[in-house]
């Protein structure tokens, strides 16, 4: 150990060098996965929030389901008659808004049933109570939208009163707000410029959210009723851009965790070979194969872990001050997974040199066979 | 005290065909507290003899005692130990850690050994002082001359009192003044400690200050 550290202070410029190297690629995965988690929660977060097990939808939606489905009534009400489920109608559209203190907003609508499993704990002031109300996530708060506004949807001139404030959620990288289902086909299915009565709208939905037993037989139901049925956490794929940042993000995240052990592979092959008169100086004057190897894991190990120390640092900075205007999520638990793989995947590069450092040759320091 | 013999031995160097004989039935005894030359021409086999001697090779037939010790019979971890614990190294060139200062350079031979480094830096510029470097502790071997360099590797070589003290071509990187003060200093300093030191050289002035010579 002492003569590791002591090769660590004679080479400091160098493997403060390859230190700073590893804290920009810790950074960086740490940044990307913040990213990652936070356009995630971004995109499906008032789906993760669903206390459902499974959505039913319109067996013709293959893809953006929530876009293209529509479940009518009597499907609904066949879901309801199913052993070992509970069912109750959902709603999902994007819309704009104004509201009466001039706030433009976006809101991604989610129709419930008032009293059903879908409908929201509030925050601050009243659940949902009746057609026509509005429960605004916190993040539609934060925009400026407070309890007892009216917010108009733009070109159809509905009006929705803010009643309560749920916690965070959005869709789509857009804030929730919850309304009655009535509200909600309104919203759906009402032309622009048109003032068609709730009477004369569809009585369809996007889907059916489902809580079902383990024992219950979905793909039977589905059979029976013609819906197609996927778990709720297969549904974030519906949501739009889900599936295309997630594969983007993590294709970048695997290609940063491929480049963290080449990059300090590469280091500390250099580093050995530079040093292998060193190394067999050192094997002459009696250190084992094993201490050389002990050595070279203690630098390793030191100059990445300070590495990705640092960097798990700067990462949790720039998640501080983008602030919460821009989706970053960092929660302890990730961020450790991260750094921990990063570290991991930037030893296994030092790993690599091993073979060199065992293989020193105390005999070229006589110049063998001269 | 502890000498060193060197009976019958046999090394042959390279792989399959390509294998050379490079010594045959070599015998030899050097004294403890005297300097035994090791001379010859280039290829005779003085490297290979000073490599079995000093536990980094091992020989294909032959004993090579320190002690009662067989070093021949040891196996790779059995001979680091005996160089680490017994043996002290002074090579031609590329003796010193690069990055390291004088001090350090003991400290590391020390720490290898499994000696408690930290504690041992008054002994270790005691022992440089011992070679007239008092003056050069914080030094890095890129800020020493050629003969200082070698006179730390023999600081460092003597530092853990070793049994066999090894050097190769001492005088070749300095010059002649340099090399009487340097021949002098080893040939007084194994009388001193006692240990047996063999020198492979092709400087007179190393040959007449030994009291033994190997031809080979």
């Amino acid at each position: 150990m002492y003569l590791a550290l002591l090769e660590l202070k004679a080479a400091r410029g160098r493997f403060l060098l390859m230190g700073c190297v590893v804290l920009l690629v810790a950074a960086l995965v740490g940044i990307v996965s913040g990213f990652t988690t936070g356009l995630g929660d971004d995109t499906v977060s008032a789906l993760r929030r669903l206390p459902a097990t499974h959505l039913a939808f319109s067996p013709d939606a293959k893809s953006d389901q929530f876009a293209r489905s529509l479940v009518p009534a009597e499907t609904l009400a066949g879901w309801q008659q199913r052993p070992g489920v509970q069912a109750t109608p959902l709603g999902v559209t994007i819309t704009r808004g104004t509201t009466d203190r001039h706030a433009e907003v976006d809101l991604a609508a989610f129709g419930v049933e008032v009293g059903s499993f879908l409908d929201p704990a509030v925050e601050d002031g009243q659940r949902l109570g009746g057609d026509g109300q509005l429960v605004i996530s916190r993040k539609l708060a934060e925009e400026g939208v407070a309890i007892g506004d009216t917010l108009t949807v733009d070109r159809l001139g509905i009006a929705l009163k803010v009643t309560g404030i749920t916690g965070r959620a959005s869709y789509g990288h857009v804030p929730a707000g919850y309304v009655t289902t009535a509200t909600w086909q309104a919203i759906r299915f009402t032309a622009p410029g048109a003032s068609t009565p709730a009477a004369g709208l569809p009585q369809q939905y996007s889907a059916i959210a489902l809580r079902a037993a383990s024992s219950a037989d979905l793909d039977g139901a589905d059979g029976e009723l013609g819906t197609r049925t996927v778990s709720v956490t297969d549904a974030y794929a519906a949501a739009p851009g889900y599936t295309g940042e997630r594969v983007t993000m993590t294709s970048i995240q695997f290609f940063l965790y491929l480049i963290a052990p080449l990059v300090v592979g590469a280091f500390f092959g250099v580093w050995t070979v530079q040093r292998q008169p060193e190394l067999a100086l050192l094997r002459a004057m009696g250190a084992s194969r094993r201490r050389l190897l002990g050595h070279t894991l203690v630098q390793a190990a030191a100059v990445v872990l300070g590495g990705t120390l640092a960097g798990a640092a700067l990462a949790s900075a720039v998640g501080l001050l983008v602030g919460a205007e821009v989706p970053f999520s960092l929660p302890g638990l990730a961020l450790t997974a991260t750094m921990a793989t990063v570290a991991l995947a930037a030893l296994a590069g030092a790993a690599l040199t091993l073979r060199r450092v065992a293989n020193a040759d105390p005999m070229t320091m006589l110049g063998a066979g001269r | 005290m502890t000498s060193l013999t060197l009976r019958q031995v046999s090394v042959s160097l390279g792989h399959g065909d390509a294998r050379t004989p490079v010594l045959r039935g070599v015998s030899a005894a050097c004294r403890p507290g005297e300097l035994t030359a090791l001379v010859g021409p280039s290829g005779s086999g003085k490297s290979t003899l000073l490599a079995v001697a000093g536990a980094l090779l091992r020989p294909d037939s032959g004993q090579v005692l320190l002690g009662d010790t067989d070093l021949a019979q040891l196996g790779d971890g059995g001979r680091a130990k005996a160089r680490r614990e017994r043996i002290g190294y002074m090579f031609q060139s590329g003796n010193l850690l690069g990055g390291l200062t004088t001090v350090e350079q003991l400290l590391a031979a020390a720490s290898i050994a499994g000696r408690p480094a930290r504690r041992l830096r008054a002994a270790a510029e005691t022992a440089l002082g011992d070679v007239g470097l008092g003056h050069r502790l914080r030094h890095r071997a890129d800020q020493l001359s050629g003969g200082e360099r070698q006179r730390v590797a023999l600081a460092r070589a003597l530092f853990l009192e070793p049994q066999l003290l090894l050097i190769d071509e001492p005088t070749a990187a300095v010059d002649r003044d340099q090399a009487g003060a340097l021949t002098d200093l080893i040939a007084r300093t194994a009388r001193a400690r006692g240990c047996v030191a063999l020198v492979a050289t092709h400087d007179p002035v190393v040959v007449d200050a030994a009291t033994e010579v190997i031809s080979m």
